[in-house]
């Protein structure tokens, strides 16, 4: 697509100091981002944390209640929607049911005042980006949820906003559609090289996007970072607990001083800590992601299998460890059944401690 | 958007409305309280209140709108409703056909009904007398008039609940029915505690329609029996319309048409406030 | 089940026919000779059919005769009438205040007030209504009853038309509000045309109720076309007045002629007809 000479398409949005209030109810709390232009930004959070609010506020269909956002170094508090330049993708497309594809896709360059044949040469090219050409005579009812949603990127896309903002656009797909929709989305935006904000409640889906992903829980931004940072690093017990599938294992325990190393004690059993250091006893929880148990023949840490579900590439076993179950991810097949008795051993440099207080991760 | 932008384009939209409401609304309501205050000389007065209190007509007109009322009420809604559940056990294949069929009268002119009613009871050459092989002065009696009255409004009006409360049972979900016939519930025992439960929204909404329906009454009255035999079908509409337009008396007509106001003001409003239909309706939380 | 069904299917013929005699009896003596109409005992089944009572040769226009056809001059005002106040009362009232009502002015109060503006009756407001359009210089104008028509199109269409919009999802205009286009045309070009439904059912209902409309209509005109307004329902008086005792024939004629479009519009809106009036609540 010829971006050349569109400024727009650069543009960096500033999210700053902002909170959004229903009524007493608060929906985002002080949040603030910066988002690079021609990144994919991914807000990821559970359902009811705020996301579509703040993508909402973005678009200026909702009205900040404190603090600023600017786009493109321009504060928008009080532009409409349609003097923003941005496009927006809803979760379920919202296409215009009673116009057929071309109209739904052309409208906003009719009020935008382009020439007929500039429209007609627009959509065509970007029907061709999003292999739409033979569908623009159909009305949107007529079309299946992976049409639909083209129409709705297309939509978006055919006047180079500033921003492209999108509400779990993949949500409504089957599974094979939506991982297929993925790698589609991705190669569209580098190709348009538009700065996209994309909400997601899936974190699976967010890794695979995002060069950047805020993690937001009930208003609050918890933890701003690209996917690798986010998974090896998750600063609390909340992002650490949402990003991952299966999820990282949370084990309640101490940390103790033992002469001069430490140790983690949890009820069943204890590890001995030889390259981390800490200032002070905590009560903690012990993080540990699946992948990183492994099972030792001897001097571990006795377990009993509970379930096996081989997965083909990977093995994953439930293991029962004193009044814990854990998940323990191992590389390959293996020959085990439930019921079984194994050792298992963390790897220390993997080892994550949340303070039980305050949740923050302990590490540095 | 703001609120006050908000607000600002929302009165855009609804001012012809809003302007339309304070010429034909609001002025109407304020020419009323004007002529009900004024006396025949032209003069500031509440004789026409005082007047109300010594009016025998407006007494009984008073006591055959209650009876004519009441009366429409009970069979539109009792017929309407047995009709909404007789169609809707109805398993055969001519559903369709006799939800339409029982829909038509509702499309009528009362005016048109009227005309019918007149040729039909006719107590001379109407089919009703032969058929009931009676001779019967339907419109002429005192007793039977204001019945025969409430008979051709309920014919037409009947319709109206019948088809709301039908598409009420229609919408109750499938499911409700299969998990009582699961918990072995009779067929008694099902119409009781999941049928009236779940239309319960849908038969007040009828209910509050109907009530409008009703107190438009005045066609009938007109052409039927121009309140008569005697005073015995005079309801309050037709009264306000005979001392405005036939006895002249622009003020008193007003101060009754006021009442008239007031009266279904109370109505409504307690209905408003006794059900919560307006929460079904959507327009309140 | 069958035995059910089937005494199920005797009381809907009762009912059915309860419904549908009045009907028939007015479309025979319609049809009939004036000797199968005052005849003892009455005659179910015409054996002659006529249709001279809508029209004999020497019928004239715009005199209340024994025949249908002299209605043509009060038909030709109600039709004008009813249709022009319920175009207004749905695109230049009811429509744009029931958007505003649903999207911009959510208060029960606005709600409340359509409400109120069904339930008023007639009767309570001939004399305002009589003192108006007296003033306005419109008595026996087309435009007096129109203007004095609106006052129950407009809030009908309001309040049908409030259940259509709140079912459209909120979405769809706020895409076209990115999109760029402004409040009004977001409400010209992309609400209207999706409740399309909704503005048939406003459109038909509130022509069917100008077009039976009574009690307006004798108090504000008072000779029919070319001269003055006079609907149709005042034919239909004027005809049960002069002609009570023998013109039956041709009044039940002029009456089936007045029923006949009411209810083919009636059954063509059927099909939305319950949503609209209960805003939405019971969907079919
Ligand atoms: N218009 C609104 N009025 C009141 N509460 C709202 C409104 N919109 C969203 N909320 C509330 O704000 C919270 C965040 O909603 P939302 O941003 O939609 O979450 P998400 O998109 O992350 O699922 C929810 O608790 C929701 O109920
Ligand atoms: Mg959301």
């Amino acid at each position: 697509m010829d971006n050349g000479g569109s400024e727009g398409i650069m543009s960096e949005v500033i999210v700053e100091n902002v909170t959004k209030k229903f009524g007493n109810f608060v929906a985002l709390d002080n949040v603030n981002l910066t988002i690079k232009p021609k990144e994919f930004f991914v807000l990821l959070g559970p359902s009811g944390s705020g996301k579509t609010t703040l993508l909402r506020l973005i678009a200026g269909l909702e009205d900040i209640t404190e603090g600023s956002i600017y786009i493109g170094g321009k504060k928008v508090n009080d532009v409409p929607p349609k003097d923003r330049n941005v496009a927006m993708v809803f979760q379920n497309y919202a296409l215009y049911p009673h116009f057929n594809v071309f109209d739904n896709i052309a409208l906003t360059l009719k009020v935008r005042g382009y020439s007929k044949d500039a429209i007609k040469s627009r959509v065509s090219e970007i029907a061709k980006i999003l292999h739409i050409e033979d569908i623009l005579n159909k009305k949107p009812r007529e079309l299946s949820g992976g049409q639909q949603q083209r129409v709705a990127l297309a939509r978006a896309l055919v006047r180079e906003p500033s921003v492209f903002l999108l509400d779990e656009p993949l949500s409504n797909l089957d599974a094979k559609l939506r991982v297929e929709a993925r790698s589609f989305l991705r190669s569209l935006q580098k190709e348009v090289g538009v700065t996209t904000v994309f909400v997601t409640h899936d974190q699976s889906e967010a890794m695979a996007l995002a060069t950047t992903i805020a993690v937001l829980d009930k208003g609050i931004i918890k933890q701003v970072g690209d996917p690798y940072e986010l998974y090896t690093k998750p600063k609390d017990i909340f992002t650490a607990g949402f990003i991952g599938s299966p999820a990282m294992n949370m084990i309640p325990g101490k940390l103790v001083k033992d002469g001069s190393s430490w140790r983690f004690v949890s009820e069943d059993f204890s590890v001995q800590l030889i390259n981390t250091e800490f200032e002070n006893e905590y009560d903690v929880i012990l993080g540990i992601r699946p992948e990183h148990i492994t099972l030792v023949k001897d001097d571990g840490i006795n377990a009993k299998i509970n379930n096996v579900e081989p997965m083909g590439a990977v093995t994953y076993l439930d293991i029962q460890v004193g009044s814990v179950e854990l998940t323990v991810q191992y590389t390959g097949l293996i020959k085990l059944e439930a019921g079984m008795e194994i050792k298992v051993k963390f790897v220390e440099e993997k080892m994550l401690f949340y303070d039980r207080k305050t949740e923050k991760l302990l590490n540095v | 958007m703001n609120r006050n932008q908000v607000i600002k384009i929302g009165l855009v939209f609804a001012a012809p409305l809003i302007i339309y409401f304070l010429i034909f609304f609001i002025y109407p309501i304020y020419l009323l309280f004007k002529y009900s205050f004024t006396s025949a000389s032209g003069a500031f007065s509440f004789i026409n209140f005082e007047n109300m209190i010594r009016d025998p007509i407006l007494y009984d007109s008073l006591i055959n709108t209650l009876y004519y009322f009441i009366g429409s009420v009970a069979v539109q809604f009792s017929a309407g409703f047995i009709a909404a559940v007789i169609l809707n056990s109805y398993t055969g294949r001519l559903k369709n056909a006799f939800r339409s069929i029982l829909y038509i009268p509702l499309t009528i002119s009362p005016i048109v009904i009227a005309l019918m009613w007149l040729i039909i009871f006719n107590p001379t050459y109407g089919p009703v007398d032969y058929m009931l092989d009676m001779n019967l002065n339907w419109l002429g009696s005192m007793n039977l008039a204001m019945p025969t009255i409430i008979l051709a409004n309920a014919w037409e009006y009947i319709p109206f609940v019948f088809l709301i409360i039908y598409a009420g049972l229609q919408s109750v979900p499938k499911q409700y029915y299969e998990a009582a016939s699961i918990d072995g519930m009779s067929r008694f025992q099902t119409f009781r505690y999941i049928t009236l439960p779940s239309i319960r929204p849908i038969m007040i909404i009828a209910f509050l329609l109907n009530s409008i329906g009703i107190l438009q009454g005045f066609t009938l009255v007109y052409v039927l029996t121009n309140g008569g035999p005697g005073f015995s079908t005079y309801i309050l509409s037709f009264y306000i319309y005979k001392v405005a337009f036939t006895y002249f008396n622009l003020n008193y007509a007003s101060a009754l048409s006021l009442l008239f106001l007031v009266i279904i003001g109370i109505y409504v409003y307690a209905i408003l406030k006794l059900s919560s239909v307006e929460k079904y309706l959507g327009i309140k939380k | 089940m069958k035995k059910l069904d089937a005494f199920l299917l005797i009381l809907l013929i009762i009912f059915s026919f309860f419904a549908l005699f009045p009907i028939y009896w007015t479309v025979i003596t319609a049809l009939k000779v004036n000797s199968e109409i005052f005849t003892i005992p009455p005659v179910f089944f015409p054996t002659k059919i006529t249709f001279s009572n809508f029209y004999t040769p020497g019928t004239t226009f715009g005199e209340v005769s024994q025949t249908a056809f002299g209605s043509f001059p009060w038909l030709i005002n109600s039709t004008i009438i009813a249709l022009a106040s319920s175009l207004i009362g749905t695109f230049v009232i009811g429509a744009p205040a029931a958007y505003a009502l649903t999207r911009y002015l959510k208060n029960v109060w606005f709600a409340r007030l359509i409400l109120f503006m069904m339930m008023i009756p007639e009767a309570a407001f001939i004399i305002p209504f009589y003192v108006i359009i007296t003033k306005l210089n419109m008595i026996n104008t087309w435009w007096g009853l129109i203007l004095v028509y609106i006052s129950f199109t407009a809030p009908l269409s309001t309040w049908l038309l409030m259940g259509f919009f709140s079912d459209i999802p909120k979405s769809v205009e706020e895409a076209a509000s990115i999109d760029g286009l402004s409040a009004f045309s977001t409400f010209y070009k992309i609400a209207l045309p999706m409740v399309i439904p909704g503005i048939m059912v406003s459109i038909i209902l509130n022509f069917i109720n100008a077009w039976n409309e009574f009690i307006y209509a004798l108090v504000l005109t008072y000779t029919p076309f070319p001269t003055g307004a006079q609907t149709v329902p005042l034919y239909l008086t004027d005809f049960i007045v002069i002609e009570k005792s023998f013109a039956w024939g041709g009044l039940a004629a002029a009456g089936v002629i007045v029923m006949l479009p009411s209810i083919i519009l009636g059954i063509y809106a059927q099909k939305y007809l319950v949503k609209g009036w209960t805003m939405g609540a019971v969907k079919e």
